[in-house]
């Protein structure tokens, strides 16, 4: 990597570009926080309690209301003076609500369950109660047209409620505490209604549904991606895929133009910016137009990519700056520390596939429904955390390793000569800048992720209302894509050498230490200059 | 309740057609064996509002089975919330619905008009949530909603509408007054304080959902709480209700702590006028039932203990054998099969 840019910059160029990289920050998070609203929206559904009468199958669907609705009961007293069994119960969710429809826009629809026990002194909710439900999912595009079965799975789930008064006679009536169920998962919305019938069958001899209490209600919440974020998102995206695109190109343009073949930091930068192109690519157009239910895991991959990437970028730019004499720019010798973000990505994917993967077939599959699979997950999430420490403490050590050697060399620096102390003096300032700006890019995305976990999604402010959460995701996305951006501007090899750069490469010095010797030094002192300095050092 | 007890009050209804109370709407929990409210013509014959209320009526119909239900619901709550005190929050057969203790300015009072609106916005939201109503969250005339609608930002809690809808089908009546007497203010502070029982006790979940299901992206949402426990909030209110009086800041006039040494009273908690009698003995003209023939506790100190429950009268004693479900076998819905346990227990009456 000889010469990058930043090395040759002036101080006031490099103020001007830091000054237009971070208008570009700040307008990122204005389009999140002004235009686009909150980044997801609920509806809360309470369940339809209806009745089969008809016991036809051929009229499978029970519909709250519209023309042909079901026979609703208000609630169960009226179903035991009837005489109607559980069996006949058929909990009923018409989504979204009158009149509104659904729209591909929402990108994804999430629902989570809950139920509503009531306490009974004498049918209590037993230890490790188990609720087992019958659900059928429908859709139709129109109010009027059959409704298309989309799923249909029988599930069963933990029912993990608490009772946080005393178990008294008068206090019968009051509602357990329940945790929410996950229900189910949809990658698209590529339907405008949505029907969900829900039966919760009883077998005793089975075992199947006995101890679960009195149940009251069944609730869902519904959750997906507002329309306007969206939007809002894929403009981002389209805008911003073109901009890193061609920086990537110009990148590699650079480097193929010198004659010495691009080291492993130059590789690296350049393979960070195709998996940002690859986070950037608009795909999710498609799934406006087509059913695709993988967007959602697609999406998960792609940023999995991305963050490997970015976490194997600092360990090497790190080793790449140890200066110290060891032989490096190649990928092999990172193993040690590149291995751990192997495993630990690995782990996740494995977990997603297992979660979203299966979701695809059944989307009323979770994985942390059953033990062996909440201890399957657990085993994925545990070993990917741990390999994420153990990445951040070879960071770390690498870091610090940095900043001995530079404090070393900083000591020894007048006493060198000028051609070696201007190149000592690049590496460390290009050390530090990056150090810099990853800091406080990583400070920002941490600071923005605690404020919009600990605040509510939004901030009054005068008449205007700042969607902090949309806020956080184009302002974060904004960030790292200028990150990479910059990255890929800044320490492209300057222009200034290219004929320079030749005699560096036939010195047959590999060392990444070695070739980053900056035009100025080649300029001043030739490279018969260089080429002393480096038999000296592979002397020592 | 029985057919019996429906028709009479029925019957009673159309005697009070002309009685002026602010929580004559409760009336609306009578009428079940009227059917569901489905035209503007029932809004009319529906006894117990007045004008302004029958045109929100007409121009809300889908709404006003609601309205009853949520009239239903702050009842039993109450009757529940009161089933052991002197006052046991009976209806009456006499006007108005809860006897004379309600129109006047008393803590039994403040308490019926705080659970009755917190039933309205309770059961409104509730029709929203199962899909009856075709405004709620999406309603534009309701603020807090984003101008641009469902698919842009989706829609605010259903609770929102439902909070709105009671403050204007219920406070009508104190802001139609102008909103000027000590009473008035009274109740609309109460109907205010039992909505904000709902708002402030509403459960916040969260589900995470980012890459892997990791909490990048959470997003959360509020779940009303079950009435039960509005009502327990309610009788909590009521058990440190603040007696307050009218004065003149400026010139608005406001409802302040009748002794001054008190900590002023906030959105939340109940407040009244006027001291409530001890409801002890049987006094139609007030419409108070009395304690005389109520059940109570022999070993309690406390309100439903025979000692103050009676009034110091005395009881009676019987031994009574009762007929109690045991051993039962349920199912999660309707199905109960029981053996019948007979037992004899003692039990206490006043006098």
């Amino acid at each position: 990597m000889a010469g990058a840019i930043i090395e040759n910059m002036s101080t006031k160029k490099l103020c001007i570009v830091g000054g237009i990289l971070l208008a570009f920050q700040v307008i990122a998070f204005l389009v999140g926080g002004l235009i686009a609203p909150s980044p997801t929206s609920t509806v809360s559904y309470l369940a339809n309690k209806c009745v089969d009468v008809r016991k036809n199958p051929k009229n499978k669907w029970h519909l709250p209301w519209g023309n042909n609705p079901c026979e609703k009961i208000r609630n169960f007293d009226e179903a035991v003076s009837r005489q109607i069994e559980a069996n006949d119960i058929v909990f009923s969710i018409h989504a979204p609500h009158p009149p509104n429809e659904m729209s591909p826009w929402f990108q994804f629809m999430l629902y989570i369950l809950q139920v509503d026990v009531a306490f009974k002194l004498d049918n209590q909710i037993k230890n490790n109660a188990e609720i087992t439900f019958n659900v059928s999912l429908g859709y139709r595009d129109d109010m009027v047209s059959e409704w298309q079965g989309m799923a249909y799975a029988e599930e069963t789930r933990k029912l993990k409620c608490v009772f946080n008064y005393p178990k008294t006679k008068d206090n019968e009536g009051s509602y357990y505490e329940c945790d929410v169920l996950p229900f189910m998962e949809i990658g698209t919305v590529a339907h405008k209604f949505y029907l969900i019938n829900i039966r919760l069958p009883v077998h005793e001899k089975k075992g199947i549904n006995v101890g679960i209490g009195d149940i009251r209600d069944i609730r869902l919440v519904g959750i997906h991606q507002n329309g306007g974020f969206t939007k809002v998102w894929f403009a981002m995206k389209t805008f911003l895929t073109p901009s890193i695109f061609i920086i990537m190109v110009w990148y590699w343009r650079r480097i193929t133009m010198m004659t010495r073949a691009p080291v492993l930091l130059e590789k690296v930068i350049f393979a960070l910016g195709i998996s940002m192109t690859f986070i950037n690519i608009p795909v999710e157009w498609f799934s406006i137009g087509f059913d695709w239910t993988w967007m959602l895991l697609f999406g998960d991959i792609r940023q999995g990519i991305f963050y490997a990437m970015l976490l194997s970028f600092w360990i090497i730019f790190c080793g790449e700056h140890m200066m110290d004499q060891n032989e490096r720019n190649h990928f092999s010798s990172y193993w040690k520390q590149v291995g751990p973000i192997v495993v630990g990505s690995f782990c996740l994917f494995v977990f997603d596939m297992c979660e979203r993967g299966v979701q695809l077939k059944n989307p009323f599959y979770s994985i942390w429904t059953t033990d062996v699979g909440t201890e399957l997950a657990m085993a994925f999430i545990i070993v990917a955390g741990i390999c994420l420490c153990l990445y951040f403490l070879f960071l770390c050590f690498m870091v610090f390793q940095v900043f001995r050697n530079i404090s070393g060399k900083q000591s020894s620096l007048p006493a060198m000569s000028k051609a070696r102390r201007l190149h000592y003096e690049g590496l460390i300032f290009r050390f530090k800048f990056l150090m810099l700006i990853t800091l406080a890019c990583a400070a920002m995305t941490v600071i923005f992720f605690i404020i919009s976990q600990v605040t509510e999604g939004h901030w009054k402010w005068g008449g205007y209302t700042v969607e902090l959460n949309s806020a956080f995701f184009t302002g974060i996305y904004g960030m790292w894509n200028l990150y990479v951006f910059a990255l890929m501007f800044l320490y492209a090899p300057s222009h200034k050498n290219y004929g320079e750069d030749q005699s560096n490469g036939d010195l047959g010095v590999s060392s990444g230490e070695e070739l980053q010797l900056t035009t100025t030094i080649t300029h001043v002192d030739g490279p018969t200059e260089v080429y002393k300095l480096a038999r000296k050092e592979a002397q020592e | 309740m029985s057919p019996r007890y429906f028709l009479r009050s029925l019957l009673l209804l159309i005697l009070a057609a002309f009685s002026a109370n602010a929580s004559n709407w409760l009336y609306l929990a009578k009428l079940s064996s009227v059917g569901s409210i489905s035209d503007e013509e029932t809004c009319e014959k529906l006894k117990g509002l007045i004008q302004r209320q029958v045109q929100m009526c007409k121009r809300n119909l889908e709404v006003m089975d609601s309205v009853r239900r949520g009239a239903q619901l702050a009842i039993e709550e109450c009757q529940f919330q009161f089933r052991n005190r002197r006052w046991n929050c009976s209806t009456l057969d006499s006007l108005p619905v809860f006897g004379k203790v309600v129109t006047q300015g008393t803590r039994e009072a403040a308490f019926v008009y705080a659970i009755s609106s917190a039933g309205v916005a309770f059961a409104v939201t509730r029709a929203c949530s199962s899909g009856e109503l075709d405004k709620c969250g999406c309603d534009r005339t309701v603020h807090g909603v984003s101008p641009q609608g469902f698919q842009w930002s989706g829609c605010s809690d259903n609770i929102a509408y439902g909070v709105a809808f009671s403050q204007s089908f219920v406070d009508v009546r104190e802001r139609s007054k102008g909103a000027s007497s000590s009473r008035a203010l009274m109740n609309l502070h109460n109907n205010e304080a039992g909505r904000k029982a709902i708002l402030n006790n509403m459960r916040v979940e969260c589900k995470c959902h980012g890459v892997s299901g990791s909490c990048e992206v959470k997003t959360c949402w509020k779940a009303m709480p079950p009435f039960r426990k509005v009502g327990n909030v309610l009788k909590e209110k009521f058990d440190g209700a603040t007696e307050v009086e009218q004065k003149k800041i400026g010139s608005t006039k406001v409802l302040v702590p009748k002794n001054s040494q008190f900590k002023p009273h906030t959105d939340e908690d109940l407040v009244y006028l006027d001291s409530s009698p001890d409801f002890c003995d049987h006094d139609l003209k007030n419409g108070v039932l009395g304690t005389s023939g109520r059940h109570c506790n022999k070993t309690s100190k406390a309100i439903d203990g025979c000692e103050l429950m009676c009034c110091g009268r005395g009881f009676h004693t019987d031994e009574v054998e009762v007929v109690e479900r045991c051993s039962c076998k349920f199912h999660w819905c309707c199905f109960v099969k029981c053996k019948q346990c007979h037992r004899v227990v003692e039990m206490h009456t006043c006098r």
